[in-house]
Parts: C-alpha cells; sequence; structure tokens
C-alpha cells in the first residue's frame, strides 16, 4: 500500500520540485556549503525553512498540531533521502516537495475515515441571489449581481489582497478547502485529487463550483466593493 | 396530443441548453475550468454571455481568482501570521539530532 502510494505521487513531488517558489526564495539565504555531499546541517534546515513550511503546512491543513506534524516528517524524511536529492535541486523547494507529499498523505487517510464528499455546503448555491421564480427564474438579480472589479492587477501585488483572500478561504468548509487549495493553490489535476481523497470527478467539479462562488462573494464584498 | 406533449417537452429541454440560466452559467463557466465542454453546453454558454453582463463579469472574476491562487501561491502562504512554535522548533531539532546519530 505504502509502496503503491509512493509511485502514484511520483508526479506530485515531481511538480514540487519544478514549481517556481525557487524564483521567491530568500536569496541570503545561505546555500549548502558542501555541494559535493549536498548535505548540510540539518538543524540548520528547521532555522532556515521551519517557519516556511510551516505556513505552508497550516495554510493547507489548518491546523496547528497536524502542521507540526507534517513539518517534523518531511524533515525525517528530508535526513534519510538527503544524500540522494539534496546536490540536485534547491533545498527549500525540494523539501516543499517533500511536505507536498505529507500532506497529500494526510489527505488520504482522513478520506479512508471519512467521505470527503461535502456537497451541503453551499446548498442553495447563492439561491439568495438569484431570481427564484417567474420567467427570469435562475437569473442574477441585478441590484446584487456580480460587480465590477477595479484594479485587480494592483490587488495581486497587494499583500492585504492576499490576507483577504486567505481570510475567504479559510471560511470554506474543511473539505471544499481541501480540494480548492489541492486544485487551484498547488494546481493537482482533478484526476489526481479524485485518486486521493476517493471522490468522483463529478463530486469535484460540484465542490470546485460552489467553493469558487463562495470565495468570489467573500472577496466582492471584503475587497473589490471596500476598493471603491 | 401525446404528440404534441412530448414535442413540447423536447423543445423545452433543448432550449434549456441552449438558453441556460446564469445560474446554470455559473456552473458551466466553472467546469470550463475542469474538463472540456459539450458543444451544446459551449453553444448555450456563448449565446447566453453575448447577452448578460453580469455571467462575463462571473467568468471573469472565478477565473481571475483561479489564475491568482496558481501564479502567486507563494503570496499566499507567506501571509499566514503564525511561526513554527519555538517548542515544536526545539522537539523537531532533537529528533533530527537522535536520528542522525
Amino acid at each position: 500500500m505504502r509502496f503503491s502510494f509512493r509511485i502514484g505521487a511520483g508526479p506530485l513531488l515531481i511538480r514540487g520540485i519544478l514549481k517556481p517558489s525557487v524564483q521567491t526564495e530568500n536569496p541570503s539565504a545561505p546555500t549548502d556549503e558542501n555541494p559535493s555531499t549536498g548535505l548540510s546541517d540539518p538543524e540548520r534546515w528547521v532555522e532556515t525553512h521551519g517557519d516556511y513550511l510551516f505556513k505552508f503546512a497550516l495554510l493547507r491543513l489548518r491546523d496547528a498540531a497536524r502542521a507540526e506534524d507534517a513539518v517534523q516528517e518531511t524533515f525525517l524524511a528530508a535526513l534519510k533521502g538527503g544524500r540522494t536529492f539534496a546536490g540536485r535541486s534547491q533545498e527549500k523547494s525540494w523539501l516543499v516537495g517533500i511536505l507536498k507529499n505529507k500532506i497529500c498523505d494526510h489527505f488520504r487517510k482522513a478520506s479512508r475515515e471519512t467521505s470527503f464528499t461535502d456537497l451541503g455546503f453551499y446548498a442553495e448555491e447563492e439561491g439568495d441571489r438569484f431570481v427564484t421564480e417567474g420567467a427570469h427564474e435562475g437569473h442574477w438579480i441585478s441590484e446584487i449581481g456580480p460587480c465590477e472589479w477595479q484594479k485587480t492587477g494592483e490587488s495581486l501585488d497587494n499583500e492585504r489582497f492576499w490576507q483577504t483572500y486567505r481570510d475567504c478561504s479559510a471560511k470554506l468548509p474543511e473539505k471544499v478547502a481541501a480540494v480548492f487549495t489541492l486544485r487551484e493553490l498547488d494546481g493537482v489535476t482533478g484526476k489526481e485529487i479524485c485518486a486521493l481523497l476517493g471522490i468522483s470527478e463529478s463530486n469535484l467539479w460540484v465542490m470546485l463550483h460552489r467553493a469558487r462562488m463562495a470565495l468570489r462573494r467573500c472577496l466582492e464584498a471584503n475587497w473589490f466593493a471596500k476598493e471603491k | 396530443m401525446e404528440f404534441l406533449k412530448k414535442t413540447t417537452e423536447a423543445l423545452k429541454t433543448g432550449l434549456r441548453t441552449l438558453m441556460p440560466s446564469c445560474r446554470q452559467v455559473a456552473r458551466i463557466q466553472s467546469d470550463a475550468l475542469e474538463r472540456p465542454l459539450g458543444v451544446s453546453q459551449r453553444l448555450g454558454m456563448w449565446l447566453h454571455l453575448l447577452v448578460c453582463k453580469w455571467c462575463r463579469r462571473y467568468g471573469r472574476q472565478i477565473r481571475f481568482l483561479s489564475h491568482a491562487a496558481q501564479e502567486h501561491s507563494d503570496d499566499l502562504t507567506g501571509c499566514v501570521p503564525q511561526n513554527l512554535p519555538a517548542e515544536a522548533r526545539q522537539r523537531i531539532k532533537q529528533r533530527l539530532r537522535s536520528q542522525g546519530k
């Protein structure tokens, strides 16, 4: 079981390594002192990368204890695999790649314990924003339909925008948030998510649709409508 | 009479596919990010978007949110306020030390 997972998670690990997070790496961070063995002091890893990995895990697992565990497992796995990998890719993105697999492990375990389909959430699908009867049934009520978003490009460079984004995604129900972060933040394909969580594609699509709807509405209310 | 009923039903179904409501178009636009759409779905969505500015906005916005998250996942991670607690930091270091021996 364990072994078959490692094969299945291969593409995730590769994506983790190739992700452009390398570009944003702190340029002043120390590099491997000894590239021939590729291993530097593992305790320095904790100092250099501990906070980032913890934030990364917390954003996805939404629980401090779980995030700590994932970070610890990541460093332990890195210690074991260090000699094989550290020389080949940069330290941080390599560690993030391992952490991504640990997070997937967690979701896989969680999906075995309880069903991962959470369709009860937002059953109304913004029912209050659509006309409920008559010839225009199912159409946006024009006064409260989507408003025009100004300065979307500038928002991307604003730290407060990302705080709002994070606050809004934190309001999503746990399972929906897990599906959403895997898909949108980490770019995991739909098929991989379905296999990971044991859900059907149509369930995945409904959950993503509802997550997008809720997130759009929250960001409109808390960011774009306020910007004006 | 029966024939007429069936024809009306078929027409209604056809019209619903070709003239989806905003609620349906919201779903279709989300699905479009996930999978290739069928021909009738695409045509229905396209016709609807021609005349509905709300749904054009909605589609632009969810595509923006999706694109933003994928391109800036590092920004999102960076704005998590919590750091690795000192106690956990010590514990992990100890584990690493004992494993490293």
